[in-house]
């Protein structure tokens, strides 16, 4: 008659047919039913923490030194030209000077201090450009990069999405703006060549950057951003483009410029003829040329290797308070007089 | 406004319209869609949600892709509304079955049966035995031929003994053939809830009387959902239909329950957004002034000159958008799918399934298993819940001799079965009492047996165990009355019932011998109530001994006398008796006076002893949850004494010394009052000592006290942890419940019976027993269980489990949403203040729902102790009662965690990926791995217990993520094409992963450990205790204390068989002595020596309050 009460019970009423259901059914015994899954429940002794943070110290340590070594065998040379390539009479107003007319050659000699064994990389170094900025790194438009069908996406563009209503290929403010100093290099006079090719991802021009998308009304706009396209060449063999349009997300960024594919000895003297053409004066951006060889590891950069040693040592410091509390003030662990309950009626 | 309801007129009632289906739906199948949505909208969360995802459509201001948000929200408005659909869908079901319930009716002079739905007002319903009513009735008539019937109206009001029910004065004498053609007018009130009440006058219609009005009381009626008992038929008149009878109106949705832990959740969200409301602000004008000053100067960003007028706000939405990540989406998910597995494994436990019957636990509301774990208050119903409520006679005391004492059971006493077969006159007095002076049908069933059916318990113990002594009640019929004793059989006829009142606390039957024609008066009654009366020069020393020693273990009395009748005398008193039962008013106190006159002179038989026997494993239940600090009150409609003795054996106080039990009584206001102050007093007093006090009040003073003095008793309710009330009714249980829940207490009510009901909605946490009383506290509770004991394992094992994983599971969220807001913001520093996301879409959906939902959720079978030593230490509840594990705090603890972590993963990554390698998708990739690395060895270090799952999980995500990520990076048009092979497969990845996880986890590894090791909390030391194995045996011992209470009765007149009083007595003497005792010199050392609860557990709950 239980279930004939189930219309009385109101809002219980559902429970009530299921509760009788289930009380029939008696539940399945399972290890996780019964929330018995055998576990392994480790705890903290000292032994097992002492040793762990030994353990990683040992790791650390090493691993810290190799990565310093590493990159203290890349050789690179920083150049920075931004205020040295501005005649002095202009440099009160470099702005006006970059955005003027005119060859702006600049001559630089790079001292090498150390062989450097080819491949040698060329970058150019920008400091204090947002490329990671929400308005500029969200103007552009990858379909169209991609392929022809798609030259009038260009929604994503503005303000360099067209010119009087023909749509700019490729649009929007990052390729509008691209880096356009250009360096040659020489040794003793002879010239040094500096390969252009194989400097962007592959996966990009070949995925990314279609071989049948030519620039279009590209710099035509009202004003001039940076370097201009050569129409006739697609934008897959653009590789300074394909390069720079890898927005960086820091506001100093190096970008691949070519590569020296010969060795540098030491004491040589590169002449770098360039063309000072970027204007990053007004907002006091710096440019800096690099060359650079590479290890294992990338680029020069201490920092992991200093990471690692501070990590590793941190570590090692750890272990040996540890140990040291363990020895002068050892804790029975599970200690039953820890309990207050049986200790004293405080229960704080 | 009245209604006129017009008897068996089809016609005229058609204007009343509604018929009699009953509808406890929520949604329609057209409106659910809309009043879902407006329901779901109407949660904050789910707002904030919501204009979140609309922002995102705006896209000059999203950061990522609008699905990122609109997948989710999507997802989970789905979840939930198919879970409400689910449950609309079973309640439809469950009105469907009892609309379609076959009832017989009369339709124009014919009886017909009908489904229960197309019952029309004005239709007369036919019932029979034990039919339930199908709407609200006027009766019209019944079997007995005095118009009575009886009903048992639990399910309305959740009393359960049989209510008497007459039909109206109009009907009296009406012929069964008649009534199908009756016809009549009832004017009655406009459908209400009030069940107490039905003001209405029926005018029948010629020829049945004349044009008199007679006037309706709730008396002549039968509600909804009541049962018929006892009587073979009633018919009756419907006047409430549908959702308008008086239960369906006053039932609503039941309000759901939040728990302490989700009210926490919702604080600590509300201070998230806070806080996430100043970053944004400070971010927006940080960018604001950024973009004026500098961004104007980079030209490649091209700001115009001209901007519209929302340009100042652009910014600020930009970053309310990233941050919005900081609430996550996700936790209600995930909370409700962990909540629904705890309830599983409540249902699941095997441990709690009762053997005798095979009844399996049943949580009916998935969502409240934290708060178990946070009881600090168990209001407990004592019969059916603590006892068995299995009424046993065990011992019985005749003539002075004891009968029962050696073997424990009087029907296996050889000498009283001596005495039986001897044909001692005492003795077969006392079984003739036992036998005929109740109220008992005895009922042949077809086997041949008798069944009987008794309205209280004591009653039918007593009935049968005459039986079992060969005095066996064999029939009733009308007024006679057959026993069958040792083979002759012995007719008795029943003149009059002197009926049992709760304040004559006795009854007694007036019988003619058949035999004889001898009248005789047979009483039974409390002792209080039976011993004065005794007839002069009888000793009743020795009866009042007995009684002393029965209830000292625990047994249910009743004295029981005789006495014989002059005809004169009971002729002359039996006028009287008429004429006082004819009185209109006054009734009752007139006929307690004239029944005063005939129970007199009383020869007192004997006392029986009933056992109503506690449950197994009450004790020792109730021990360990009061050592979990858990207060007990216990609420109960049984006598003071009974009370007291129930609680004695089960622990529920201890005796004196140890504990005091302190009296509230008076019948008056201003007693009360001072009872109550005085009591008060004494608390105060003795709050700092270790001594289990108690209180004592019964219905009538807990009456008074709430009115009057309402203030006071909420205060001494907060100081006592113990209280007994006795004689209270259902409606003053929840009351109670109401008080304490006030007073900012977890409540748990645990019952059985319908009186019980309220209590258990009242509360927190309702926990019925699937008992003898029926299921209608298991229907109405949020988890029902076989029996009492289960409860600890409930609070203990499921609840804290509960309190534990969820407090984990939430404050996790909130870490690794946290986490990577922090990165967010950190990377906006670097980026002109511009709101540019570091994270693509792609990651920042699947970061919330994949990679960091699946290793948490594992959380919920973890144990950071196991059951054992948590039923060894319940005082280890104290963390989550206290909310040790989730509070502000706890919480800051890990807000600090998040902010560290995102800037060891900033800092790191930008450093080692600077330069030629800070390109940006890379760069995002790389900080993502941080996050999820450092992730899975946070959800490893605060895992206690790695099952096969937990590895799964945490290092099975790990693979995942990057499987998922190769997959994305071999799709040519994703933004992520390539890069994460490229960067698998530089090793300068790994170094940084390495370093990450090493820096992240390095510092709070140690702190951990320090804390563990030189800083433990209990639950840390009990863990490395059960861990190193061994010492947890000895920790138990330490425990263990002379326990002076057993289980088993007998001890217990063994080791007090002098103390006459041993409770109550001493305490409320106004005796100086009671109250100085604690600023005596002895008092310290009581204090160290012993353990106190008392002061800890306040001290405990103080601090949660402060928190």
């Amino acid at each position: 008659s239980s279930n004939t009460a189930s219309s009385s019970a109101g809002a219980a009423g559902s429970g009530d047919s299921s509760a009788a259901r289930k009380n029939s059914k008696r539940p399945k015994y399972s290890k996780f039913t019964q929330q018995e899954l055998p576990a392994c429940k480790p705890i903290l002794t000292p032994g097992w923490v002492i040793s762990t943070f030994l353990i990683v110290s040992v790791i650390f340590i090493p691993l810290g030194v190799i990565s310093l070594f590493a990159s203290q065998d890349v050789v690179e040379i920083v150049d920075r030209y931004d205020t040295e390539c501005i005649p002095a009479p202009a440099r009160t107003n470099k702005v006006a000077y970059i955005q003027g007319d005119g060859d702006k050659v600049c001559n630089r000699d790079l001292k090498v201090t150390k062989r450097m064994k080819q491949p040698i990389y060329v970058y150019y170094q920008l400091e204090n450009f947002y490329q990671n900025h929400r308005r500029y790194v969200k103007s552009r438009s990858d379909s169209q990069l991609r392929s022809t069908k798609y030259e009038n996406q260009i929604s994503a563009c503005k303000p360099e999405d067209d010119v009087g209503g023909q749509p700019i290929v490729p649009c929007g403010l990052i390729a509008w703006s691209l880096f356009n100093d250009t360096y040659a290099l020489s040794r003793n006079n002879v010239s040094l060549a500096v390969n252009k090719k194989g400097i962007a991802w592959k996966s990009d021009k070949e995925h990314k950057f279609g071989n049948k998308v030519f620039p279009k009304n590209f710099q035509k706009g009202n004003i001039t951003g940076g370097a201009t396209l050569d129409p006739r060449i697609p934008l897959s063999e653009q590789e300074d483009l394909i390069v720079w349009m890898r927005t960086a997300a820091l506001p100093t960024f190096r970008k691949l410029y070519g590569k020296i594919e010969s060795d540098l000895e030491m004491g040589d003297t590169i002449h770098v003829k360039l063309n000072n053409n970027y204007n990053t004066y007004s907002f006091n951006g710096k440019k800096k040329l690099v060359l650079s060889t590479t290890s294992w590891l990338g680029g020069k950069n201490d920092f992991l290797g200093i990471a690692y040693l501070t990590v590793g040592g941190i570590c090692f410091i750890l272990a040996l308070a540890f140990t040291i509390m363990y020895l002068v003030k050892p804790r029975r662990l599970g200690d039953p007089s820890y309990l207050s309950w049986n200790r004293n009626p405080g229960g704080r | 406004m009245k209604r006129f309801v017009y008897i068996n007129d089809d016609e005229a009632s058609k204007e009343l319209c509604c018929d009699n289906r009953i509808s406890n739906r929520k949604y329609t199948l057209w409106n659910f869609l809309p009043k879902n949505l407006w329901e779901q909208f109407s949660r904050f969360m789910n707002q904030y949600f919501l204009l979140i995802a609309c922002l995102q459509l705006w896209s000059l201001i999203t950061p990522v892709n609008p699905a990122s948000t609109w997948g989710p929200l999507i997802f989970i408005f789905a979840v939930s509304a198919s879970k409400e659909a689910w449950d609309d869908y079973h309640r439809y079901l469950s009105d469907k079955k009892a609309n379609e319930k076959e009832v017989w009716i009369v339709k124009q002079g014919i009886k017909k049966h009908i489904q229960a739905q197309d019952i029309q007002v004005g239709n007369i319903v036919w019932l029979r035995e034990n039919d339930e009513v199908p709407c609200d009735l006027v009766l019209l008539g019944t079997s007995d031929p005095q118009g009575v019937c009886y009903v048992e109206t639990a399910a309305l009001d959740g009393e359960t003994d049989l209510k008497t029910r007459v039909i109206p004065s109009a009907c009296v004498g009406i012929d069964l053939e008649l009534l199908h053609k009756m016809k009549g007018v009832i004017e009655c009130p406009v459908p209400d809830k009030d069940i107490r009440r039905f003001d209405a006058n029926m005018r029948l219609f010629p020829p049945f009387i004349d044009n008199d009005v007679c006037s309706l009381t709730i008396k002549n009626t039968l509600l909804q959902s009541c049962y018929l008992r006892n009587t073979e038929w009633a018919c009756g008149v419907s006047v409430y239909t549908g959702n308008q009878t008086k239960l369906g109106m006053s039932r609503g949705i039941a309000e759901p329950k939040l728990t302490a832990m989700d009210a926490m959740i919702d604080k600590l969200t509300g201070a998230i957004f806070v806080f996430q409301i100043v970053v944004v602000l400070v971010l927006g004008i940080a960018g604001n002034v950024w973009k004026d000053t500098e961004a104007r100067k980079q030209w490649y960003v091209q700001y115009p000159e001209e901007a519209p007028w929302y340009e100042l706000l652009v910014i600020p939405l930009r970053f309310e958008l990233l941050c919005s990540i900081m609430i996550p989406i996700s936790i209600k998910v995930s909370l409700d799918l962990v909540k629904g597995l705890y309830a599983k494994f409540i249902e699941w436990d095997v441990e709690m399934i009762d053997q005798e019957t095979g009844t399996a636990s049943y949580a009916a509301n998935t969502a409240i298993s934290e708060d178990l774990g946070q009881v600090e208050y168990i209001l407990t119903d004592k019969t059916g819940t603590l006892t068995d409520n299995k009424m046993i006679f065990r011992r019985c005391c005749i003539g002075g001799i004891f009968y029962g004492n050696e073997n424990g059971d009087a029907l296996k006493d050889a000498q009283l079965l001596n005495a039986i077969t001897s044909g001692s006159t005492d003795v077969i007095r006392f079984l003739t009492v036992m036998a005929i002076c109740n109220t008992v049908l005895p009922v042949q069933s077809k086997a041949g047996d008798i069944v009987y059916k008794a309205q209280s318990q004591d009653e039918d113990a007593l009935v049968i165990a005459a039986s079992k002594l060969h005095m066996v009640f064999v029939g009733k019929n009308a007024n006679l009355l057959e026993i069958r004793f040792n083979g002759s059989v012995i007719r008795y006829e029943v003149l009059e019932i002197l009926e049992f009142t709760s304040d004559r606390k006795r009854m007694s039957v007036v019988v003619k011998d058949c035999q004889n024609g001898k009248i005789i008066l047979l009483s039974k009654g409390a002792d209080e109530a039976i011993l004065p009366y005794a007839r002069a020069g009888q000793q009743t020393r020795t009866i009042g001994d007995a009684v002393e020693h029965y209830s000292q273990l625990g047994l249910r009395t009743l004295c029981l006398a005789w006495r014989e009748l002059e005809e004169n005398e009971y002729l002359e008193w039996s006028v009287k008796f008429k004429e006082a039962s004819s009185l209109l008013v006054d009734r009752e106190w007139r006929i307690a006076e004239v029944c005063q006159r005939l129970e007199h002179d009383l020869y007192i038989l004997g006392v029986t002893a009933i056992e109503d026997r506690l449950q197994d494993g009450v004790p020792e239940t109730i021990e360990t949850l009061r050592k979990a600090g858990i207060n007990f009150w216990m609420l109960t409609g049984d006598k003071q004494n009974t009370a007291i003795q129930i609680a004695l054996s089960c622990n529920f106080i201890s005796p004196e010394p140890k504990g005091q039990l302190l009296m509230i009584d008076g019948k008056t206001e201003e007693d009360v009052s001072r009872s109550l102050e005085r009591v008060l007093l004494t608390m105060r007093i003795t709050a700092s000592e270790p001594k289990d006090v108690a209180f004592v009040i019964d219905g009538w003073a807990l009456e008074i006290a709430l009115k009057h003095h309402r203030k006071d008793f909420v205060e001494l309710a907060i100081l006592s942890r113990t209280a007994i009330c006795c004689r209270v009714t259902p409606s003053q249980k929840a009351q109670l419940v109401e008080i304490l829940k006030s007073c900012d207490y977890r409540t748990l009510a645990i019952g059985d019976g319908g009186n019980d009901v309220r209590m258990i909605q009242q509360a927190d946490i309702g926990v019925g027993i699937s008992g003898r009383e029926g299921l209608q506290a298991a229907r109405a509770a949020d988890y029902s269980i076989g029996r009492f004991r289960f409860l600890k394992r409930l609070i203990l094992v499921h609840g804290r489990y509960s309190y534990n994983r969820t407090a984990f599971l939430s404050q996790y969220s909130f870490y690794k949403s946290l986490l990577i807001c922090f990165i967010q913001i950190f990377f906006s520093f670097i980026s002109g203040v511009s709101g540019t996301s570091l994270f693509n879409s792609v990651s920042l959906m699947a970061y919330n729902v994949f990679y960091t939902s699946v290793p948490v959720l594992v959380s919920v079978i973890d144990k950071d102790l196991s059951e054992a030593s948590v039923m060894q230490h319940p005082q280890i509840l104290f963390y989550c009662q206290a909310g040790r594990l989730l509070n502000p705090s706890t919480f800051a603890g890990w807000f600090g965690r998040s902010l560290f972590h995102a800037i060891i993963v900033f800092v790191i990554t930008i450093h080692a990926y600077a330069y030629e390698k800070s390109e940006m998708e890379e760069l995002g990739m790389v900080a993502l791995s941080g996050c999820i690395w450092l992730q899975a060895f946070v959800v490893a270090q605060e895992t206690n217990s790695f099952t096969v799952l937990q590895h799964l999980s945490i290092w099975g995500n790990l693979v995942g993520f990057y499987a998922i990520n190769f997959l994305f990076s071999a799709i040519p048009s994703s933004g992520m094409y390539t890069i994460m092979f490229r960067l698998c497969s530089q090793p300068s990845y790994w170094i940084t992963m390495f370093l990450i996880v090493g820096a992240g986890m390095g510092p709070i590894f140690a702190l951990k450990y320090f804390r563990y090791t030189y800083r433990p909390s209990k639950i840390n030391i009990l863990q490395q205790a059960e861990r190193m194995g061994g010492p947890i045996l000895t920790l138990g011992n330490i425990e263990t204390q002379p326990r002076t209470i057993e289980k088993d009765l007998s001890p217990i007149s063994i080791t007090q068989p002098k103390n006459r009083s041993p409770v109550y007595e001493p305490l409320l003497s106004d005796s100086p002595n009671a109250t100085r005792r604690s600023f005596g010199p002895g008092t310290p050392f009581e204090f160290f020596q012993s353990q106190s609860r008392l002061s800890s557990s306040s001290g405990y709950t103080r601090n949660c309050k402060d928190n």
